[in-house]
Formats: C-alpha cells, sequence, structure tokens
C-alpha cells in the first residue's frame, strides 16, 4: 500500500488531562517611603506569604523601586506580561488584583462570538445541500 | 497483593555484581522511607541495608537532608573553582531556587521528588559533561519510556493503521517539536548561558548561534536518493519516528552548540525518566495520560494515499468483499465552473465510503480514501495494554488485544 504519513504535532487542550496554570510569575514592587505603597507595604507584610501558600506554582519577586508608585506584574506561560498599577489600594483591594492576575491566562482580550470553542468536529456534520430531502425549484 | 521478584529467583547462585552507581543518586536515600516500586532498588534494600532501615515517622522526615548527604561531587580539580566557572549550578542550590519550586508543584508533582533531580534534569550534556550531573543517562530512559507508552497505546487502539502512519502518530505525541512544545507550554525558560551562578530552575545547554552549523551527531546521515528505505528497514534501523538515520547518543553532544527544541526535548524525556526511578511506573503511566496521551490529535489527517482506489480493490478482494464500485450520488453544475460531484464507493450493497470533488475522478478518489480509512482507523471496544498488567499476579485480568493481518499488499 504506498502510503505516506503526515507529520504534525498533536494540539494542548489545558485541562482536558492536566491543568497547567498560565501565571508563571508575580512581581510585587513597591516603594518604602511613598503614600501610595502603605496598601502594597502592609501586603507584603502580612498577606504575601499565604497568598505564596495558596499558589505555589507561582513564582513571587518582591522588589523595591524607590520613588515610584507600587505595581504588580504577571508574567505568563505564553510569553506575555500583564502589568497592574495598585497605587493608593488597601491591602483587600491589592489581594484582589493579585488573584485577578493569577487567575488570568494572559491572553489578549478576545470578543467570543459562538457559545462553544472545540478542536473536535461537529456530531451533526456541516449540512449538505446534496443529501437528504431534495428541494425542487 | 504478593510480587514475585525475577531479580531474588536466582540472586544467590550468581557472583556478587560491581557496586553499581545507580542512575540517579538521589534514589537510594530517599527509598529508605518511602515504599520502593522499583524491584532492583527493593532487592539492593534487602541485601545491603536491611539492617540500617529504621522507622521514620514521615512528618518529620526531610528529604532533603536525606539527600544532601548523598549529593555527587565534582572532582578535585573542578571543586574549588568559584561558581562562575562551574559548567552547571550545584546540585545543593536547588532548593534555594523559587523556580524549581514553582515547576514542581506547576506540574503537580508530590513533593518527595526532589528539586535536586528536577534541577539535574534541566541541565543538557552540552553544558555540563559529567554523566554525573547532566541528564543524558535520565533522557535515554525516559525517551525509551515515552516510545514504549505512545507505542502501546497506538498498536492497541488502531491495530489497522499501516506502519507509517504509527511513525507520524508517535511523532504527533513525542516527537522532537511535540516535546519542545510540551517543555515551553509547562513553562520552562532557558538559560542565555549554562553557568554555575545562573537559577537551577532554568534550561542550561549551549546555545547554537545563528549561521552556525548544526552539530555533527545533530544532522545524521541520509540514504542516497536512489536507495529504496523500505517500512521494514525503518522498522529496524531507525527511530520511533522512522525517520532516516537512527537516534544519537545524548553524550555525544557534549560542549557543542545546540538548538533550543533539542535541549527542551531532552529534558521532558529526562523528567520522565526521572519519575520513573524517584516515583514508579503507575505514577509515570499516570503523568503520561496527562500530559501526552491527552493531547488533540486527528488520525484521519494523518493519511497521505497514493492510490486509494487500487488499495480498496486490493483490500475487498482479500477480505472476500465484492469488488467495489463508484456511483454517483448527486452532482450539481456539471457545465458551469464549478461543479460538485458527490460520489460512494460500493461494495454490493454496502456503501463503504463517499466523497465530493469538482470532477468525477476527484471525487471518486475521495471516496475510496475515505474508505480506506474508514477500515484503517478501525477502534477495538475493549482494549488492555500490556503495561497494564505490570507487577500484576492475576492473568485474568489480561484480555487478548485485537491483531490485524497487516496492511495491504499491492
Amino acid at each position: 500500500m504506498p502510503l505516506a504519513g503526515i507529520r504534525t504535532v498533536a494540539k494542548a487542550q489545558n485541562g482536558v488531562g492536566a491543568f497547567i496554570l498560565q501565571c508563571r510569575r508575580l512581581d510585587f514592587h513597591y516603594c518604602d517611603w511613598a503614600g501610595s505603597s502603605r496598601g502594597m507595604n502592609a501586603f507584603i507584610r502580612s498577606s504575601l506569604s499565604n497568598f505564596a501558600k495558596a499558589n505555589p506554582q507561582i513564582e513571587i519577586r518582591v522588589s523595591p523601586r524607590p520613588h515610584n508608585h507600587p505595581t504588580i506584574v504577571g508574567h505568563y506561560i505564553n510569553g506575555r506580561q500583564v502589568e497592574l498599577d495598585v497605587r493608593n489600594l488597601d491591602k483587600a483591594g491589592i489581594r484582589e488584583k493579585a488573584w485577578f492576575l493569577r487567575n488570568t491566562s494572559g491572553e489578549k482580550e478576545k470578543r467570543t462570538t459562538k457559545p462553544v470553542t472545540s478542536l473536535n468536529e461537529s456530531v451533526r456534520g456541516i449540512w449538505s445541500p446534496f443529501h437528504g430531502a431534495r428541494i425542487k425549484i | 497483593m504478593k510480587r514475585i521478584r525475577l531479580s531474588r529467583c536466582g540472586a544467590q547462585l550468581l557472583a556478587p555484581s560491581p557496586p553499581r552507581r545507580p542512575l540517579c543518586p538521589f534514589a537510594p536515600s530517599l527509598q529508605r522511607t518511602i515504599t520502593p516500586h522499583n524491584h532492583r532498588i527493593q532487592s539492593r534494600l534487602q541485601s545491603t541495608a536491611a539492617g540500617t532501615v529504621t522507622e521514620i515517622d514521615l512528618d518529620d522526615f526531610d528529604v532533603a537532608e536525606a539527600v544532601a548527604d548523598e549529593l555527587p561531587t565534582r572532582p578535585d580539580s573542578v571543586r574549588h573553582r568559584p561558581r562562575e566557572l562551574l559548567p552547571s549550578p550545584e546540585p545543593r542550590l536547588a532548593k534555594q531556587s523559587a523556580k524549581l519550586a514553582a515547576l514542581r508543584s506547576r506540574l503537580s508533582l508530590p513533593p518527595r521528588f526532589p528539586l535536586e533531580t528536577l534541577a539535574r534534569t534541566l541541565v543538557h550534556p552540552s553544558a555540563d559533561p559529567d554523566p554525573a550531573f547532566n541528564n543524558g543517562s535520565l533522557s535515554i530512559l525516559g525517551a525509551n519510556l515515552l516510545g514504549y507508552y505512545t507505542t502501546e497505546h497506538l498498536t492497541c487502539n488502531y491495530p489497522r493503521l499501516p506502519m507509517t502512519v504509527i511513525f507520524a502518530a508517535q511523532y504527533a505525541y513525542i516527537g522532537p517539536k511535540a516535546l519542545a512544545t510540551i517543555a515551553s507550554e509547562w513553562g520552562i525558560e532557558a538559560a542565555a548561558e549554562p553557568g554555575g551562578e545562573v537559577d537551577p530552575g532554568l534550561l542550561q545547554f549551549k546555545r547554537l548561534r545563528s549561521g552556525q552549523d548544526l552539530p555533527e551527531p545533530l544532522k545524521g546521515k541520509k540514504a542516497p536518493r536512489k536507495w529504496n528505505v523500505t517500512t521494514t528497514n525503518r522498522i529496524l534501523k531507525s527511530d520511533e519516528f522512522g525517520s532516516q538515520h537512527a537516534g544519537h547518543d545524548p553524550q555525544a553532544l557534549q560542549r557543542q552548540p545546540i538548538p533550543m527544541e533539542e535541549a527542551a526535548q531532552s529534558f521532558v524525556q529526562a523528567l520522565v525518566g526521572s519519575l520513573h526511578l524517584h516515583l514508579g511506573s503507575p505514577l509515570v503511566k499516570r503523568f503520561y495520560r496527562d500530559h501526552f496521551l491527552s493531547r488533540h490529535l486527528e488520525m484521519d489527517k494523518l493519511f497521505d494515499f497514493r492510490t486509494p482506489t487500487r488499495d480498496l480493490s486490493k483490500l475487498c478482494a482479500r477480505e472476500g468483499f465484492e469488488a467495489p464500485v463508484a456511483r454517483l450520488i448527486s452532482e450539481t453544475g456539471r457545465h458551469t465552473n464549478h461543479p460538485v460531484f458527490v460520489v460512494g464507493v460500493y461494495s454490493g450493497k454496502d456503501k463503504l465510503g463517499e466523497g465530493a470533488g469538482s470532477s468525477l475522478d476527484e471525487a471518486r478518489t475521495r471516496a475510496a480514501a475515505a474508505a480506506m480509512k474508514g477500515w484503517c482507523l478501525y477502534r477495538p471496544l475493549e482494549v488492555t495494554v500490556p503495561s497494564s498488567t505490570e507487577g500484576e499476579v492475576d492473568p485474568t485480568k489480561w484480555k487478548p488485544n485485537m491483531i490485524d493481518c497487516g496492511e495491504v499488499i499491492v
């Protein structure tokens, strides 16, 4: 049987077998002096260790950025970064932003027009004018 | 359940084997407290370390401490060098790397899998030529395991798949490109240049600069065009993807610049190998199912027929079906620029396949190809893969798989 195989690569379906959290790293930047970092400093002192324990998949870096507003930068597996300005937020607000960055996939926002996106073929198939009852004109 | 250990059957009759360095330096120290899965390690415990085994509460036991006394040491000429001059990061630094700990829990690996081994799987022989510190040996083991699990999955689930399609499917699941994609989907980053001062959580290999030629072992030797390289020859002589040349020894790439794909591939293979050594085959099988088999592959897109109509008529003759006949089911616009014909291939009263095309011949060929795919992609309902009976004593669980009589010979 003269036949050749076509070389492709199987596509990933994250969450079908294993689930890989898309957030790879979170950077927390703060300033010791400025008032806009007050909530961030409190968060780093009291809640960051709990956040890190709850999310061991994420590498966490804390670094000072003097004379700048505090920020959180998320690094994602697709290579993109998302940076959030968290100036003047209190501790709870910063925790919320950190969880937001943890939960996003890092993809650009897209408009979804179809209710289902799937790699599988439709079970019913595409409607064909050549099959079924004929329409006589 | 009691297991029969083959290694114990004739062990007392043989001469004592020379002391062998275990493949993974951290395995014996960990196996002291954790139920071993590997029968070799088990037998080693019974012969040498039986007196020293003590009951340790698992909660108090620190895996890292046990690993620390058994870390491999570098030769004296290298050991006293400053950290920047070492070829790869020292294993004891693995505990301090946030990247490694994050990677371990991202892959949902249990904490008893040591970070030191995970760090070792990230060091390619091109960065560190010392086989005690690079992932060469682990990647050989992992590549064989991956090949074994993929082959048994394909041949048991699709017993009528032609050999070239099996090769293509293997390539799609565990080929170099697939493994490199998997590594990047796990969030692996590469170090710009390997060295002792680099974070151990980065992939360490010597990079191929742009415009540089591939190293000799990666090039392989291609057979001349006029040689007829048969499928049988590919099964026997080449790797599991039916390539023109056999795979290379990873240690042959020492200190040679390599592409990123090669290093990422060896990392994934080495990780599977080290998981097998540390956690045993049941967990590796689960890991393989979750990370590799769960990927989406459309098997019917892997076929590239050259003469499907001839193959189909030979197949029908072999199986004793009536000779296939192509019949026009419907058509439109025969005299326009865009005609469509729908043709079915029938054997007696049974429709074997159907295809649409813009000429009668094209539609007939497509219909024959669809019929051939329908035959080749048959999946039995109940399948027991051979590896599922590993370590089982009860033979009733094994249900023989269907074996097809083979491809159609034209």
